[in-house]
């Protein structure tokens, strides 16, 4: 129809469009929150299964309100009865499976694959709905069809009220899920009834309340959510380690650094290998992956989930969850100790090992892990075995030796591990070769025959493995007499005045050790290999050799570097990363602060 | 306008919000509920507890975090710094440390007993003694660790090898 000029205005739809059915405008702005939620769930997810499970569940509904609008707005003709009622079933059988895969999201496999064989009478029940004149209108009576609809909701929402009383890690978020089941179950079946009481249009299908349930999943999705782990690892079963698989150890020992050590150990093995703990480790060579705990209250189950992804991903890996004590504070005990239960079934499952470090808990927290019969590996403190060894030869300035080098290199006594040992010889090689001219030739043969000794028993020490060290003696606990058996002892050599020569050749080792080495270990130990380039660039930038540096330029080099680092900070969006370097400026700006204010 | 004021309002606003909602419900509902007595009996009988329920809890400040649970001690300098927002961090013993999860409420009270406010636990981590930094330190309110130390080995004896909890918290909104 041609316009008759400026008043008649060409054909289109009369002003205000075409009058929307109330329901079908909330189902329309329900899908549009459902589409929302599922994004969100995709871009911030972290578990592959879950957020599938999510997706199609989503997907599921969202296709059912479409149709009841388009059905109801005459947008087309009549969708096919036994394809809505397919994906009716469907979206059924996916929520209570979305809600299992909430609930025991660090399942294995097989538990995974026994939730889905709730989606098997789908099918049956699509392909018997014609014969049986069900269609989804009539879904919700009294039928095969409605009793297995019923039966998944059921499923769902029963597991979530089991999961709110039995377990204190996951009882907040059962809440939510179960929320989010009485209101799939209100603005379903419920919503339904009332409308055949009030004698309307059935909703066919559609679910007012999807988006308040879907909002409630995601929000536990999102909560339980595993740490980012940094390098990813390899999907497949791999390298068997030299620790024992398919249990729980307990490492209890005063820090974790057996701990870690084994985890190097395995790393450098090919053994797929996690470490979850609070604050990011230096940069290491090992090849081990690592997982900064996050704060928050869902920390127990974020660790849990973070150890069952990497567990399914790499079966017969290993896991270290070295800060127990924070999860402690931030999650509760009873939480952490429900994790750790479910962390040792997960080993299991998985021929897999975790090593759990109970350093810091408080006695109480001790014994309810007592009561969990853990393997245990107790093991010694190397800082308190290496005085002891030195004190074996040396007497009790043992530790006046350890705290020379300490100072040296910039470390607190209780930061001595077995790493330390070949330093902590050179630096005691160095000490002895100065006392020449200074004692008597015996005492000189003496004093290296004792060292000689206790460096043979120091490197013995430090190479053996964590479960040796865990059955054998540890020199500390070992009885004094040893002493009296030695061919050749201290107090035959270091009377007196020998003693104060030996400590002030340690102090004087401090002095003439090149600055430019106690600085390297400092880098090497923060940013690995790369850390000694690092170096020598801000030497190059001095204009100075490495046996030219002096002690205020430590000061200027650990400005330079900061500000170096702070930068590439600045370009790293991961806030763990960011975390981590942070540290290392603050780390390597305390330890060469420490180096140049020695007074020696 | 006064805080409490202020919190008053929001909290009485969104009450009556709620109670508006009751209304347009049962309004909306009413053929259904015209089917019988009991069910409107029941359903809206729970429909108003539950809004009752919620209401005691906001009017009281516990929601959304619940109540508190758990005490800490302050010395009346601790109280004023935390209140002032001085200091941010509560360094405590772990041994015997009764306090919720992050994310929970904690009754902060002098050390003679009454209350000085609600404290919520944004962050919590456990350190020996001789790892709390300087920068920890200052978080508490002291000027060094050092400093925090000596407070402490006077108060709780403290040791080097000692186990702390730091918590970092923040007194409630509405808390003076």
């Amino acid at each position: 129809m041609a316009p008759l000029g400026r008043r008649h205005p060409p054909p289109r739809p009369t002003d205000g469009g075409i009058p929307l059915n109330p329901l079908s405008l909330i189902v329309l702005l329900g899908s549009a929150g459902d589409a929302w939620i599922l994004a969100l769930v995709a871009i911030r997810g972290r578990r592959r299964w879950l957020q599938a499970t999510f997706a199609a569940c989503t997907l599921a509904f969202l296709i059912n309100g479409a149709a009841f609008v388009g059905t109801t707005e005459g947008l087309w003709s009549q969708t096919p009865e036994d394809v809505l009622l397919g994906i009716l079933l469907l979206s059924h059988a996916l929520t209570a499976i979305l809600v299992l895969g909430l609930i025991h999201g660090e399942a294995l496999p097989r538990k995974r694959a026994a939730a889905f064989l709730l989606l098997v009478p789908v099918p049956v029940l699509t392909f018997l709905a014609p014969s049986q004149g069900w269609t989804a209108a009539t879904a919700f009576d009294e039928t095969v069809l409605g009793g297995f609809l019923v039966l998944c909701f059921g499923i769902a929402l029963a597991e979530a009220i089991y999961a709110r009383s039995a377990s204190p890690m996951f009882a907040p978020h059962a809440f939510w899920i179960a929320v989010g089941m009485v209101a799939l179950i209100i603005g379903g079946p419920v919503y339904t009834y009332e409308l055949l009481i009030l004698g309307l249009a059935p909703l066919a299908g559609a679910n007012v309340a999807v988006p308040v349930g879907l909002a409630c999943f995601a929000r536990v999705a999102l909560q339980t959510r595993p740490f980012p782990v940094r390098p990813k690892v390899a999907r497949g079963r791999t390298t068997a380690g030299t620790v024992r698989s398919a249990d729980a150890i307990l490492f209890d020992e005063a820090r974790p650094k057996y701990a870690l050590r084994v985890a190097h150990e395995e790393a450098q093995a090919n053994r797929p290998t996690l470490i979850v703990k609070r604050r990011p480790p230096p940069i290491t060579m090992s090849g081990a992956s690592f997982a900064a705990i996050e704060g928050g209250r869902h920390a127990a189950e974020r660790t849990l989930t973070t150890a069952s992804d990497f567990l399914t991903t790499a079966p017969g890996g290993l896991v270290v969850l070295e800060d127990l004590a924070d999860l402690s504070a931030l999650s509760g005990w009873r939480s952490v100790r429900e994790a750790l239960v479910r962390l040792r079934h997960l080993a299991r499952g998985t021929a897999s090992t975790a090593i759990v470090c109970p350093s810091r808990l408080t006695e109480s927290e001790r014994k309810s892990l007592a009561d969990l019969a853990f393997a245990t590996w107790t093991l010694p403190d190397p800082a308190t075995e290496i005085v002891a060894i030195l004190g074996q030869s040396f007497g009790s300035g043992a530790g006046r030796l350890v705290d020379s080098f300490c100072r040296g290199h910039g470390l607190r006594r209780d930061e001595l591990t077995t790493d330390h040992v070949p330093a902590l010889l050179a630096f005691l090689s160095r000490a002895l070769g100065d006392l020449t001219g200074v004692v008597s030739d015996a005492a000189a043969h003496g004093l290296r025959v004792q060292f000689e000794a206790a460096g043979s028993v120091l490197r013995s020490f430090a190479s053996q493995r964590a479960e040796e060290v865990a059955r054998g003696k540890w020199p500390s606990r070992k009885a004094i007499q040893e002493e009296t058996d030695l061919l050749v002892t201290a107090k035959e050599y270091w009377k007196g005045r020998e003693m104060e020569e030996l400590f002030a050749a340690a102090d004087a080792v401090l002095e003439r050790e090149p600055l430019y080495e106690r600085a390297r270990v400092v880098f090497v130990e923060q940013l690995g290999d790369a850390g000694e380039g690092v170096l020598q660039t801000q030497l190059a930038r001095l204009g100075k050799r490495p046996q030219d540096l002096e002690k205020r330029d430590l000061a200027r080099i650990a400005d330079r570097t900061g500000m170096d680092l702070k930068s590439v900070a600045e370009v790293v969006d991961v806030p763990v990363e960011k975390d981590r370097i942070r540290r290392q400026i603050e780390s390597i700006r305390q330890r060469l602060e420490s180096i140049a204010e020695d007074p020696e | 306008m006064d805080e409490r004021l202020r919190t008053f309002a929001i909290r009485s606003g969104f009450l009556f919000v709620i109670s508006l909602v009751l209304v347009a419900g049962f309004w909306y509902h009413r053929e259904f509920y015209q089917i019988g007595f009991t069910n409107l009996l029941l359903i809206g009988g729970l429909v108003t507890f539950l809004v009752i329920w919620a209401a005691r809890l906001a009017m009281t400040g516990e929601l959304p975090r619940g109540r508190p649970s758990g005490e800490l001690a302050l010395s009346v300098d601790e109280a004023d710094r935390l209140l002032k927002r001085i200091a941010h961090l509560v360094v405590r013993p772990s041994e015997s440390l009764v306090v919720p999860p992050v994310g929970g409420v904690v009754r902060a009270t002098y050390e003679t007993g009454p209350e000085v406010t609600r404290l919520v636990i944004e962050d919590a981590r456990r350190a020996f003694l001789s790892e709390v930094t300087d920068e920890d330190a200052r978080g508490a309110g002291f000027r060094s660790a050092a400093d925090l130390l000596d407070a402490g080995r006077t108060r709780w004896r403290w040791r080097p090898s000692d186990v702390v909890t730091l918590l970092r918290v923040r007194p409630t909104e509405g808390s003076r």
